[in-house]
């Protein structure tokens, strides 16, 4: 089965082809938001140089979030209308947990994508006997209460995402010796990790398709958001 | 807080200008007052400083107008929204916390989605047709920054 995998959730935009348990090609490229103008050539980049064509694709895979709001809507348009085209199945893959999955690590693995005003997206997944399990749901908050709920964490940590480079030395001054930051290689959104992902979760996925798959902007809650008014109404 | 007094169209046209050399990629600029009170205008005068060649119109319809000039440049007028949440919907963190400037009108109506160095311009009609009371408040070192480059004290 060949899995056409993108992720567009952060200024990285990057695509790859998997059939089965073998990667066929990754192109990634780290630029200011172009992902408008890029994706598309890449992917026929990557399918042109395997001598593949769309319709040779038995699944799409796409991150759905969280992230860049308009990069979000850029992978998903593409890939649903793909899917749609060739009347195949898609599979929407969590932004951090695709991050996490990037890291074998034993403790917690903590992905971190900024969402300015000091606060990230994040969630907390762990390798559980092969398996990578989510012990804290994807959510957007201030980069100090992760810190406070990491402190009182006893294993291990280990963080990567975009938001680490922002908040690095933050991080090390609160958490101290029980934080390790991966590696830089893997500290991007890598659309091989999307693709295996899909292919694990194709099975357990009913009831998505080219209609109904949305992104997952994460957004504050409602209540959030009027603490948010009453505080700047009070200034 | 700094208050001006533009005594008329020229006045305000060369303050719009000036305040559009000094603006740097990341600023943003929040414009309030009546309808009427020279909004739209004033952000034309800001485009001019930063060398927008396009005409600037009301984004009143359109919520959102883009320019290109020395520095992207994005013109909101939110006066039309209902709440918050269109504007969410439009990605609108994207403009705000981007490389270029962004100039919201009304952007009282969405004080609590503004970023702290939100410069805020509210311009009040001053005595006879032409004159304009301008009052700028902001806080954080680009404000004082701002102010001092225009040199109006």
């Amino acid at each position: 089965m060949k899995v056409l995998a993108v992720d567009t959730s952060t200024v990285i935009a990057t695509c790859a082809v998997m059939e089965d348990e073998n990667m066929l090609g990754e192109y990634s490229l780290n630029q200011k938001m172009s992902h408008s103008e890029n994706l598309v050539p890449m992917i026929k980049e990557v399918l042109d140089s395997l001598n593949l064509k769309v319709s040779d694709i038995d699944l799409f895979a796409v991150a759905v979030g969280p992230g860049s709001f308009t990069g979000l809507r850029i992978g998903i348009a593409t890939m649903k209308a793909f899917a749609h085209v060739y009347d195949k199945p898609i599979v929407g893959v969590s932004t951090l947990e695709a991050l996490a999955f990037n890291l074998s690590f034993n403790g917690l693995i903590v992905p971190i994508i900024d969402a300015r005003r000091n606060r990230v997206y994040t969630g907390i997944y762990k390798w559980e006997k092969g398996l990578l399990k989510n012990i804290m749901e994807p959510t957007a908050m201030e980069i100090d209460s992760l810190l406070e709920i990491l402190l009182k964490e006893d294993e291990p940590i280990m963080m990567n995402g975009n938001g680490v480079s922002i908040h690095r030395e933050y991080i090390k001054d609160r958490l101290g010796d029980k934080v390790y930051f991966a590696k830089n290689i893997h500290n991007n959104c890598r659309a091989l990790s999307i693709a295996e992902l899909a292919l694990e979760k194709k099975d357990h996925m009913e009831g998505v398709n080219y209609y109904n798959l949305v992104p997952e902007y994460l957004r504050e809650s409602q209540a959030q958001r009027e603490l948010k008014k009453k505080e700047s109404d009070a200034q | 807080m700094v208050k001006i007094i533009l005594k008329n169209k020229e006045d305000t046209e060369r303050f719009g200008t000036k305040l559009g050399k000094i603006l740097k990629g990341g600023d943003i600029i929040s414009l309030t007052g009546d309808l009427g009170a020279g909004k739209t205008t004033l952000t034309q005068s800001i485009g001019k400083g930063l060398g927008v060649k396009d005409y600037i119109t009301s984004p009143s319809f359109t919520i959102i107008n883009e320019y290109k000039g020395r520095l992207d440049v994005y013109h909101f007028d939110v006066y039309r929204l209902d709440d918050v949440d269109s504007l969410y919907d439009l990605g609108f963190e994207e403009y705000f916390y981007s490389d270029g400037v962004t100039i919201v009108e009304w952007g009282n109506k969405i004080k609590e989605l503004l970023p702290e160095y939100t410069i805020n311009i509210h311009i009040d009609r001053g005595e006879g047709i032409e004159e304009r009371v301008v009052t700028i408040c902001g806080q954080g070192d680009r404000f004082d920054q701002i102010v001092k480059e225009l040199n109006v004290n």
